[in-house]
């Protein structure tokens, strides 16, 4: 609990606290000696004792988003998020609440509280934004966290800054899909932003260009587990939509066919093979696929339909009795 | 000296041509006067140099006028199509005495017709020049029998690395701009002339189209128009020319000023289905292929710098060319990496 004295020479220059030494002195923070002692608050050099404070940036106490959401304690705000703020340091003035906050018009005492960082606000607002879409369709933190990064990456090269920020949001997070392995498709990005699929695209392969990345390929397995449990199918009849639809792009029946497509194909196969039949109208509403689009690509996947199927499949209709379109 | 009316009616005679490459077949003069003296060079671009000599049947009526601005090499300033290394050489040149043939066309300074007015009695044939085009590494697909392809690899005899791949792309549309150099009124325009659409509210030019060559111009207030649809260079220069005289005789002064194309798109059939997903995988930095935005891969070639579509049933389109010579050198850049993901 006590703090070493530091017995050196130079112990004189070293006896000021931290923050008043001068810049070219030793950091204690990056020395590789260092030990961060988080419940003194301290981080000092093991083998002068030169020690420096520690500023916990975290918030004060925990809050739950759910919880007494309007009336946050937090004294101090909320945990700094350093990676994508740029270290935002501005004080914003909260509403009044009681009634010594309105002057005799009406009108509120300190209106102004808008003033932050012009720099930063489009990019909160985007983070927002993102965030919003996100939620609609139940994406997870990470995918959101990686999308607010591309985000800022793309924002901060400045090379697509003609282009509206809602529309770079939505293909960063169309790219973060992809990246982390679960991809979405242009059409669900679609639903739950305000872009259009064609400026989403062209967004999308200019910040491809910018960031100097690339994608995997999407497959027809990407989608599966998600459509087919829209569709509220069973999990015999997905894997066998999955089977179908990778045999199916094997054996080469669907060329130069969307891997949307012939996912939807299969499942449609797959279904209409088990119990729970489904329609195409109602796989080409989950897969945002037309009807006419699944039924050319069924119409080249039925000839071979029995080598698709896989071998432990048990028909409820019969390979022969599948309709034929 | 043809009529001053109906000059381009002898001009659309004068470009056509046999072997179905006008921009690259040279011309003899169309009128009755033959060739002066010496047997007239045959066309290089389509035969390899030991047959040059033997095409003397080609036709009188590929004739080429000489057009004002021309050079007095009697080279027409259009674009210039083939990179050095691919002409043919003038060894066992053509039985021409005067041989002109070994004219090269100069630099591009040639191809900018500057302050020519189209007016007609300017049109001299200085001599009976054959027009010459550089030789070209071009299958003629019609009449000629005796016109082969030659690869774009140097004639000198070399280690045959790759032979060419026998596949000529064909041009499908011509962008060019042409300056008229002078301001324009276009509801006049729309008015008087057939064929010609105009609707300020929608876009700020007249439209118009003629039929032969069949094209499609764009004419702006300022003079500048952009006309599309010419399936060859000379087509697309002829179509201009054609524009601008009815503009002139609508009674603007209208000249043909910095005729330039633009663009140039080409499209093949390499005959076998292609494996897009492996070319995507090996040539990331330059492919993108996303089956959901387009059915093709976009193949953006940096030298030359020329965009391809490639698409899974082996057909290639190819844009972005300002130059023919261009389309031919990324057509058989790519060709190699095409084959190497056939699908089995």
């Amino acid at each position: 609990m006590s703090e070493r004295e530091p017995p050196s020479p130079s112990s004189a220059a070293r006896a000021l606290p931290s923050f008043l030494q001068t810049p070219q002195a030793v950091s204690a923070h990056t020395h590789p000696h260092s030990t961060t002692r988080f419940n003194v608050g301290t981080c000092g050099l093991d083998r002068c004792g030169l020690c420096d404070r520690v500023i916990d940036v975290g918030s004060e106490w925990r809050t739950f988003s759910n919880e007494k959401a309007q009336k946050d304690p937090s004294r101090v705000g909320d945990a700094q998020n350093p990676l994508l703020n740029g270290g935002d340091l501005t004080t914003m003035i909260g509403k009044g609440t009681g009634s010594a906050s309105f002057d005799e018009f009406g009108n509120s005492k300190y209106q102004n509280r808008r003033t932050m960082s012009s720099s930063d606000r489009a990019m909160l607002h985007a983070f927002k934004e993102i965030s919003t879409m996100a939620d609609r369709i139940n994406l997870p933190r990470n995918i959101v966290d990686r999308t607010n990064n591309l985000f800022k990456q793309v924002y901060e090269q400045k090379s697509l800054k003609g282009r509206a920020n809602d529309a770079i949001a939505s293909a960063c997070l169309y790219i973060a899909c992809r990246q982390e392995g679960v991809p979405r498709t242009f059409k669900e990005i679609c639903a739950v932003s305000r872009i259009s699929k064609k400026e989403i695209g062209r967004c999308f392969k200019l910040i491809l260009k910018a960031l100097e990345t690339s994608v995997d390929l999407i497959t027809t397995g990407d989608f599966m587990s998600r459509f087919c449990s829209n569709l509220g199918l069973p999990k015999q009849v997905q894997m066998a939509a999955t089977f179908i639809a990778r045999k199916a792009v094997e054996l080469d029946l669907v060329p130069g066919r969307s891997p949307i497509s012939v996912a939807a194909a299969a499942i449609y196969m797959a279904s209409q093979a088990s119990a729970e039949k489904k329609t195409q109208k109602e796989i080409g509403d989950i897969a945002g696929v037309a009807d006419v689009t699944i039924r050319q690509s069924y119409r080249l996947i039925y000839p071979r339909a029995a080598e698709l199927f896989p071998p432990d499949f048990k028909f409820d209709t019969p390979v022969d009795k599948l309709p034929q379109l | 000296m043809f009529t001053a009316g109906a000059w381009w009616l002898d001009v659309t005679s004068r470009f056509r041509c046999v072997c179905r490459t006008p921009t690259l077949c040279w011309r003899r003069s169309l009128s009755s006067k033959g060739p002066s003296g010496s047997s007239p060079p045959p066309p290089l671009h389509c035969a390899p140099p030991s047959w040059r000599q033997s095409l003397d049947f080609l036709p009188d009526e590929l004739g080429g006028q000489n057009e004002p601005g021309f050079s007095s090499t009697g080279v027409l300033p259009c674009s210039r199509a083939v990179p050095p290394e691919t002409k043919v050489p003038n060894d066992g040149a053509a039985g021409g005495g005067s041989d002109p043939v070994e004219e090269r066309p100069a630099a591009p300074e040639l191809s900018q017709d500057s302050g020519v007015s189209l007016d007609c009695s300017a049109l001299v044939s200085a001599a009976d020049r054959p027009l010459q085009r550089t030789p070209a590494a071009e299958l003629s697909t019609a009449a000629s029998p005796f016109c082969v392809m030659t690869p774009m690899t140097p004639m000198t005899p070399m280690t045959p690395v790759t032979e060419g791949s026998g596949i000529v792309p064909q041009l499908q549309n011509i962008v060019s701009t042409v300056t008229l150099g002078c301001p324009l009124d276009l509801k006049f325009i729309a008015r008087q002339a057939r064929n010609a659409e105009y609707n300020p509210k929608r876009f700020a030019a007249v439209i118009m189209r003629i039929r032969e060559p069949r094209t499609t111009a764009l004419i702006f207030s300022s003079g500048k128009m952009v006309c599309t649809g010419a399936k060859s260079e000379e087509e697309s220069r002829l179509a201009a020319r054609k524009y601008a005289r009815v503009v002139q005789k609508l009674g603007f002064s209208a000249r043909f000023l910095e005729f330039k194309i633009q663009n140039m798109v080409a499209s093949c059939d390499v005959c076998f289905p292609i494996r897009l997903e492996g070319l995507v995988l090996t040539h990331q930095q330059f492919s993108s292929y996303e089956p959901e935005l387009f059915p093709g891969l976009i193949y953006r070639m940096v030298k030359p710098r020329i965009v391809l579509l490639i698409f899974v049933s082996g057909k290639v389109v190819l844009t972005g060319a300002k130059e023919r010579a261009e389309i031919y050198e990324a057509f058989e850049n790519i060709y190699p990496i095409l084959k190497g993901f056939r699908k089995q």
